[in-house]
């Protein structure tokens, strides 16, 4: 019996992702055995190349970049400026769109990097698993020049892509700094002084009386947490007390009195009212933005694009500022996520690709362009002696949103372990936060579960 | 005189037309189809075996002898994605088949006028494109601006979360899957139907049968072998289920529609965790295994 006669056919289908295709394929199942096979992917780390010594022609060469929706545009606008200094390189940015680039890549790396681009953008969510798991698959930059630019980007950033110090994984592009982005104008009408606000505590006092006031929930969650990036807020809280989900040594520490405080903070809004829920990820997160359902999109420095782009009619209504403190004269400066250029270990044009990634990232005039271009602030420290970084912002009432968030980025900040087994701590955060958000779990206890389910799944050591 | 056309051209004795290749051309034949089944389905089936007894630390492979299979028993999203697939088969599936019976019935009766446009238009779903029917179907569904929920609101009921709430979830899952295969197995059934003798109807109708009766006692027994097929096709593709839950829910919300196939690949594709993956590979295996020879037993033929 084969695939095609099955009831349902797990065969031949037309499959959106790359990386799904793989994954698909091996779910074709066999008739009657049934049987589900990994298509040989070995995982073994054979990934070609290696990314010893650099491959082809710094000055010539086709190459290919892959990235998502708005970086990918801004990388496509900065090719007529590339090629002016690189005539003989041919560069081709394909958006694949996020989050299906993640399949994509790790379905390339799983095959030894067949199929892969040149050029890869990778959140710094990814990068150590990538890394980890697939030894090779991405070139070491070292060889290629990288090590000259380690002084370049902000605190923090190089350590990141270059964690033992020799091997450089790839180069920071964006640095995004936690923010708060508020609707100034409903906070007036409830009496509310944004600017005072010093903890979350009494934010959420705050937005006790906007709802009363307005009726507009304090801000939204992804309550059954239909995107990974539902723990977004709840990991911002984590890293305003310089906590997270590893410690540096790579032990769990999803329990932590940092990470329970950080959960019951977003059980007392919700036991409030004052969450809306974003079920169904960032197409209910842009509505709820157009529709104005929420006051405060608790949101990265690149979210303020976004909102600039989606409700251009509600210039001077926004503002924003860095997140109150967790406690009391705590810090309010955290650096949420960054994310890279990576070449493939696979790519003939290594040399060629770095040219591009060197010119896209090191070069002060590229990141502006591409700040102006998006509002995706870079990691790039020079890129920030441009004016337009330090003018006023007529959509967020005339603030000078880019010193805001260049003083949250020169904050002493503490480094994210994000691990190889970051997905995974991802799913049992995002579940526990679920139980808390829509069957009013205790905080600690579903944090508990979650930790020990991480350390059995991944052999890692809990600290409690 | 020409002389006689030479021997070869003579037809030979069956017996000598056996040349050197004469006992070989057989596996000769069979060969691409081996070498294709074995590159493809056998290398992979054994890779994959060896993999769940491996585990990935630091980029190298490490044997852990059953450890994936031990992690497997007290893994709790193992064992919701047990129950769900579980709910899975015992609610829809069943459903769907008699759906498919009453419509193979129908689409057999002499009062239907234009069948074959009816029997095209129940088959057409199934050859949708998996993740384009997925796809549809998320967007119908879209509890904002979904069509579904339009036309609710127009006669005045409130709008449905199909896909962000477990119940609805599960149950805009099942719809999903009953649209897409209901036409294939009524198909299949109404193939057997057509081989049912009528003068069995007739005898029944003679014996004083209804319509009742002459369905429970000479319909019914005739479909058996279909039944027993499309239940156990239905079981497999169920506990192999992975396109629809991937494209309308991605397994959520809060796993209410995680099935074997998305958990098993989100441990290869999320995790990296191929080890673990396989593992539970096989462990479907076996339950498919196992549930195929219980039904075989239970629907087939007795001896």
């Amino acid at each position: 019996m084969t695939d095609q006669q099955s009831g349902r056919q797990p065969g031949r289908r037309q499959v959106l992702r790359g990386g799904s295709a793989l994954a698909a394929a091996g779910l074709g199942g066999l008739g009657l055995t049934g049987l589900t096979t990994l298509t040989g992917c070995s995982g073994s780390g054979d990934t070609g190349a290696g990314g010893s010594g650099a491959a082809g022609d710094p000055r010539k060469g086709k190459i290919t970049v892959w990235s998502w929706q708005g970086p990918a545009e801004q990388l496509k606008a900065l090719i007529p400026e590339f090629n002016k200094t690189y005539p003989d390189i041919q560069v081709t940015v394909e958006d694949i769109g996020n989050p299906a680039i993640w399949d994509k890549i790790t379905a390339g790396l799983a095959a030894g990097g067949q199929g892969l681009a040149d050029v890869l953008h990778i959140g710094v969510d990814y990068l150590p698993g990538y890394v980890e798991r697939f030894p090779g698959g991405l070139a070491d930059l070292a060889p290629l020049g990288a090590p000259a630019h380690k002084d370049a980007f902000a605190s923090g950033l190089w350590q990141t892509v270059s964690p033992d110090g020799k091997r450089v994984n790839a180069l920071p592009w964006e640095a995004n700094s936690a923010g708060f982005y508020y609707r100034a104008d409903l906070f007036e009408k409830a009496g509310v002084d944004v600017g005072a606000l010093q903890t979350w505590d009494e934010t959420i006092e705050a937005g006790k009386r906007l709802k009363a006031r307005t009726g507009v929930h304090l801000l939204g969650i992804d309550k059954p947490a239909s995107q990974p990036d539902a723990a977004n807020f709840f990991q911002m809280l984590l890293q305003l007390q310089g906590a997270f989900y590893f410690d540096l040594e790579g032990r769990i520490t999803l329990d932590s009195p940092e990470a329970v405080r950080a959960m019951t903070l977003i059980k007392t809004m919700n036991d409030a009212g004052l969450v809306s829920n974003l079920a169904g990820g960032w197409n209910a997160l842009m509505s709820s933005l157009k529709r104005g359902t929420a006051a405060v999109l608790p949101w990265p420095t690149w979210f303020g694009g976004i909102i600039e782009e989606q409700v251009p009619g509600e210039a001077g209504k926004w503002k924003v500022r860095l997140p109150p403190a967790v406690r009391r004269g705590g810090p309010t400066a955290a650096t949420v996520n960054s994310t890279h250029l990576a070449i493939a270990g696979s790519s003939k044009q290594q040399a060629a690709a770095w040219s591009f990634v060197e010119f896209a990232l090191t070069r002060p005039a590229s990141q502006v362009r591409i700040y102006r271009g998006k509002g995706i602030a870079p990691a790039l420290l020079k890129a920030y002696d441009d004016s337009v970084f330090h003018e006023p912002s007529a959509f967020f009432s005339g603030q000078r949103k880019g010193e805001i968030f260049l003083d949250a980025l020169k904050a002493p900040g503490s480094a994210v372990n994000y691990t190889a087994d970051y997905a995974r701590a991802l799913k049992l955060v995002t579940d526990a936060q679920s139980k808390v958000l829509l069957k009013g779990a205790d905080p600690a206890k579903v944090l508990g579960e979650a930790a020990s389910e991480l350390a059995r799944q991944t052999g890692r050591k809990n600290v409690r | 005189m020409t002389p006689s056309a030479p021997a070869a051209a003579a037809p030979r004795p069956a017996a000598r037309r056996r040349g050197r290749w004469g006992t070989a051309a057989p596996y000769l034949f069979v060969l691409p189809a081996v070498l294709l089944f074995a590159a493809f389905k056998l290398y992979p089936i054994g890779w994959s075996f060896l993999l769940s007894l491996h585990r990935t630390v630091g980029g190298t492979e490490t044997f852990v002898g059953a450890d994936n299979y031990a992690r497997l028993a007290d893994d709790p999203l193992f064992w919701t994605a047990l129950r769900n697939t579980g709910v899975i088969l015992v609610v829809q599936v069943p459903l769907m088949l008699a759906l498919a019976t009453g419509l193979a019935v129908a689409l057999d009766s002499t009062l239907l006028r234009g069948r074959p446009v009816f029997r095209l238009g129940f088959f057409l779903p199934m050859v949708t494109g998996l993740v384009a029917y997925g796809i549809v179907f998320s967007v119908l569904l879209n509890e904002e601006y979904g069509l579904v929920n339009w036309l609710f609101g127009l006669v005045g009921i409130d709008p449905v979360p199909w896909l962000t709430e477990g119940l609805w979830a599960r149950i805009s899952l099942g719809l999903a899957l009953t649209w897409h295969y209901t036409g294939y197995n009524a198909v299949i059934l109404l193939a057997r139907l057509q081989t049912i003798p009528a003068e069995l109807y007739d005898a029944a109708a003679v014996d004083g049968a209804g319509a009742l009766n002459a369905f429970r006692h000479v319909t019914l027994p005739g479909l058996r072998p279909a039944l027993l097929l499309t239940t156990v096709l239905s079981t497999i593709g169920t506990l192999q289920l992975f396109d629809e839950p991937y494209v309308l829910t991605g397994g959520g919300p809060d796993n209410a529609t995680l099935t074997i196939g998305v958990y098993l690949y989100q441990n290869a594709f999320k995790y990296f965790d191929f080890g673990y993956a396989s593992a539970v590979a096989y462990a479907l295996t076996v339950l498919v295994g196992v549930l195929g020879l219980i039904q075989f037993r239970l629907l087939g033929e007795k001896s």
